[in-house]
């Protein structure tokens, strides 16, 4: 019950916009913020360094924030991680870290000691409550000047509205995949339980954790993004239009029935997508787009075409 | 021609300015309209609206006249309900183009979406590329023309109307068929090609219904049916008895489940499990009691519409005029206006003879928009999304083919003599983003001016008053399983649902969760049988209460059950002339304006009592539970001796 937004620079460089890509990220949330005005969050990339890992952890905002820190700071240090540098920020403590072996197992272990937001060489999610305008000053979003990301803005039917059940949803465990999801997984609890008896977690009951760990399952089996994309189609039911993000692509899949929208807008240096055309029309305002929507029960990935 | 410049006003402003334009004659031409949504909603004069780029959703939605030409794309719902008038899209279309159309002319010069004329009634949906799955989707009138290639299931459950293709056509939806369109159809779609500049050379297929569906199979048979008091106490005792066997023998007949008329039949905890903690043996002693107390309820003004004014906090439920006969909705019109209370239309539009009876009138609209119409929305006091109700949640309603007269289809937009089975979802509303679509594109085709309402069956009610909260509508009507209906499966009407204490009390705990306790008036209905349950509901944190089955009660209904049948008795669910004639207007208005007074006289005497002076000092510490069940069910204290 949200909207979804994405864009992405094919050859990773980013053409004059006039606005970063934090802010066209932004501007397209805001655009369609009346389908979810509880919360907001983004996916976004930023240039990965060799040997390096960037975490971000739900923290408490107020007092218990220095015990927090404290804790996770702790948890690196046992796990052999090395902090290069480290921030907190609303309601969240962003790490840089040398680290170089196994991403599931080390971040698995990090969840004894902190709630783990997302885990990646270049991914970095923000979310919490609130509005994605209002957001992005606070957690200096328009700053990101990124290849590619993705956001949404939520609103909250099933679950409660906290910064943990906002999108994007990382996939636990697997560095660098995010996800944001319109729409409402109606096979939730049986998908749940067949991934969890092989082994995977889930922090949330929130169905987009659903679709990130389905994804994140089946590529740790060896199965490549664009077949688990096409996969989804049969295995999950209900009504969805998702996004995927990587480090060098964004993906998506569209339920059968196309009960929820989902606009596509292409030139030769970016692609955007979003669940309505007013969003898309805030990247070029007063032009009227070439607009596709992807068919239903259709997938797709997109890719850069050399990551600069 | 006057320029208006979207980058400048917002579409608020806009549709104003297009309206005061469609007073004076005056076409528009708007710029930088940036796919922004609800552009010249609610527009009922034949005026051209230019739109020099991209339209949002709802373009031209809830028109009667106006001729749109939209340089490039439009997004959901363009045409929503379109009258008379045209729109011509010269880019794409998104989902559900024409949804519920009844005239006039739209033309995609693109690719048109998923669902495209769903539940249209009349009129010409034309699309020049291709359209994708679903075309014609539940359609029960008017023609759908497809230059390119369809999707799937094109044509899915259409009841009436033609659906023409001139490329391939991937499958064919349930019900219906291939045929040969006669040379007349096919110079009628040239013609209207031409009118167009549409290019046309190939060969063109035409898709109807087969109308193997349209009416079920074997009929059930008439029974003598016991009245609802009868018919429901038997069903507490022994296992095998006479309701069951019944119900063995007429389906081994049948083969398929049930109809009847109104709600569970089964014992449920209810406001009779409740009691006031005071004693009110001596409430009502006072004759001037009623002018002690302030009644008086104002409903629905949370977002700026005028509010609806209540002379005490009752409403009469929403009941359909094909259900009910038009003299029993002439007759809940006239009661309404002497109790000061509102009335609403239910589904299938609006009787214009209630809606002048009526002082205040809400105008249902339902997933099958039939009778639905921008102009009985414009002359309601409030206008009321329905997504359930309680006898039958997330189920849609139906209309037995004796009771789908030549009238009531007309007034409704569909074919007659066929078993209606009313959607159960609406084409736009697909979840609690959609529905915020809906409700602001009701607001524009309504100026802002009056409260809009959900009608919802108690389910998943604890999320869903939320949904409706952020959502920004004024107030709900919640209606519990004891809640009736006209026609239901006797196994849904029986078993589905949550009792009506207990979906108050899930509503009031959901808005508790998120710290907005009283900000969502709640009216609640289902089974409210007096003014005392209406206290009781109040006191536990209702705003109002509605009555359906008590009204008809109160008009002479004997609650045969057979409300389906179309043979009611006394002419209050029937359109029968034979029995209609039975049904005095005035003498039945009366009956129930009387019912209502002794409903103001209850409910003030108990307030009295309480030593209040409003009725909305009634709280939940008066009440107690006097069943563990309606403890359980409402956290209220158990006192079983208070009763």
């Amino acid at each position: 019950m949200c909207s979804i937004a994405g864009i992405l620079f094919k050859n990773g460089k980013r053409p004059n916009l006039g606005m970063t890509t934090g802010e066209a990220l932004t501007e397209m949330m805001d655009a369609c913020r009346h389908r979810g005005p509880d919360s907001a969050g983004w996916a976004i990339y930023k240039e990965p360094r060799e040997g390096r890992l960037r975490l971000r952890f739900f923290i408490d905002r107020g007092e218990g924030q220095k015990g927090d820190m404290a804790r996770i700071r702790e948890g690196l240090a046992r796990q052999g991680a090395k902090i290069v540098e480290d921030e907190a920020l609303g309601c969240t403590y962003g790490a840089t870290v040398e680290y170089s072996g196994d991403v599931q197992q080390f971040s698995y272990a990090l969840e004894r000691v902190g709630q783990l937001v997302s885990v990646g060489s270049s991914l970095d999610i923000i979310k919490d409550v609130g509005q994605p305008r209002g957001l992005q000053q606070l957690y200096g979003i328009g700053r990101f000047d990124g290849s590619h990301g993705i956001g949404h803005t939520r609103l909250a039917t099933e679950t409660g509205v906290h910064p943990e059940t906002a999108h994007p949803f990382w996939a636990t465990g697997f560095a660098d995949v995010a996800t944001v999801h319109n729409g409402q997984i109606t096979n939730y609890w049986i998908m749940r339980r067949r991934l969890e008896r092989r082994g995977m977690e889930f922090r949330t009951e929130n169905d987009t954790e659903l679709i990130a760990v389905y994804l994140a399952y089946k590529m740790s089996r060896g199965v490549l993004l664009e077949d688990a994309l096409r996969s989804s189609l049969d295995d999950l039911d209900g009504t969805f239009s998702y996004l995927v993000s990587t480090k060098d692509s964004i993906g998506y899949a569209k339920d059968k029935l196309a009960a929820k929208p989902m606009v596509k807008y292409e030139d030769d240096e970016l692609i955007a997508i979003a669940s309505e055309e007013v969003a898309l029309n805030r990247l070029f305002p007063g032009r009227a787009l070439d607009t596709t929507e992807p068919p239903p029960l259709t997938c797709g990935l997109w890719s850069m075409q050399s990551t600069a | 021609m006057v320029t208006l410049d979207l980058a400048e006003m917002p579409v608020r402003k806009l549709n104003e300015t297009l309206r005061g334009f469609g007073a004076t004659h005056q076409n528009a031409e708007i710029i930088n309209p940036d796919a922004k949504h609800y552009i010249g909603v609610g527009l009922i004069s034949p005026i051209l609206v230019r739109v020099r780029g991209s339209a949002g959703y709802y373009c031209g939605g809830l028109c009667d006249g106006p001729e749109f030409q939209v340089d490039k794309n439009a997004s959901w719902g363009v045409g929503d309900n379109l009258l008379r008038g045209s729109i011509v899209v010269g880019g794409n279309a998104s989902a559900i183009a024409g949804v519920g159309m009844r005239g006039g002319e739209i033309v995609v010069k693109g690719n048109i979406g998923s669902r495209a004329g769903q539940v249209m009634k009349k009129g010409t949906l034309c699309c020049a590329g291709y359209a994708s799955f679903m075309a014609g989707y539940m359609m029960y009138g008017g023609r759908v023309i497809i230059l390119g290639n369809s999707g799937e299931r094109v044509g899915e459950d259409m009841m009436g109307g033609e659906i023409y293709i001139g490329g391939a056509v991937d499958s064919l939806g349930n019900d219906a068929m291939l045929v040969d369109p006669s040379s007349t159809e096919v110079e009628s779609v040239m013609t209207f090609l031409d009118r167009y500049d549409l290019p046309f050379r190939g060969t063109l297929k035409k898709i109807v219904c087969t109308g193997k569906t349209l009416r079920y199979g074997t009929a059930e048979p008439r029974l003598r049916k016991p009245p609802f008091y009868s018919f429901s106490s038997g069903a507490r005792h022994d296992y095998w008895n006479a309701k069951v066997l019944e119900d063995i023998r007429v389906k081994a007949h049948i083969g398929r489940y049930r109809i009847r008329g109104y709600g569970t039949s089964r014992h449920l905890p209810h406001f009779s499990d409740i009691s006031f903690k005071k004693d009110m043996n001596d409430a009502g002693q006072n004759p001037e009691v009623i002018s002690k107390v302030n009644l008086r309820t104002f409903i629905g003004e949370n977002h700026g519409g005028r509010p609806l004014d209540l002379s005490m906090p009752v409403m009469i439920a929403p009941m359909s005029y094909g259900a009910l006969s038009p003299q029993m909705k002439i007759a809940l019109g006239i009661a309404s206006r002497l109790s000061g209370i509102s009335e609403n239309s239910g589904e299938g539009g609006m009787l214009s003879s209630e809606r002048a009876e009526a002082r205040q009138m809400i105008a249902q609209c339902l997933a099958g928009r039939l009778g639905w119409n921008v102009h009985d929305m414009k002359r309601a006091d409030c206008v009321e999304i329905y997504i359930s109700q309680g006898a039958k949640p997330g189920l849609g309603g139906q209309l037995m083919a004796e009771k789908l007269t030549r009238e009531i289809a007309a007034v409704r937009g569909i074919p007659e003599g066929m078993d209606l089975r009313s959607p159960s979802r609406h084409p736009d509303i697909l979840g609690g983003d959609d529905l915020i679509m809906k409700v602001e594109e009701f607001r524009e085709a309504t100026g802002w001016r009056v409260p809009i309402s959900i009608k919802m069956g108690a389910g998943r009610i604890r999320d869903d008053i939320k949904i409706a909260l952020k959502d920004g509508i004024d107030f709900i009507e919640l209606d519990g399983m004891q809640g009736g209906t006209g026609a239901a499966g006797s196994e849904v009407a029986e078993y589905v649902g949550i009792p009506t204490i207990a979906g108050l009390q899930e509503a009031l705990d959901g808005l508790e969760e998120l710290e907005c306790a009283g900000r969502m008036p709640i009216v609640l209905m289902g089974g409210i049988k007096d003014g005392v349950d209406a206290a009781k509901a109040i006191a536990l944190g209702a705003t109002a209460v509605a009555f359906g089955s008590t009204m008809l009660i109160a008009a002479g209904c004997i609650t045969c059950m057979q409300c389906s049948v179309g043979s009611c008795v006394i002419g209050a669910a029937t359109q029968d002339p034979e029995h209609t004639k039975r049904f005095d207007v005035e003498k039945r208005a009366l009956q129930i304006h009387r019912f209502l007074e002794a409903v103001r006289w209850q409910l003030a005497a108990i307030v009295h009592e309480h030593g209040y002076t409003d009725v909305r000092q009634l709280s939940r510490n008066d009440l107690v539970a006097l069943t563990p069940e309606a403890a359980a069910l409402t956290r209220l204290p158990y006192a079983p001796n208070r009763g």
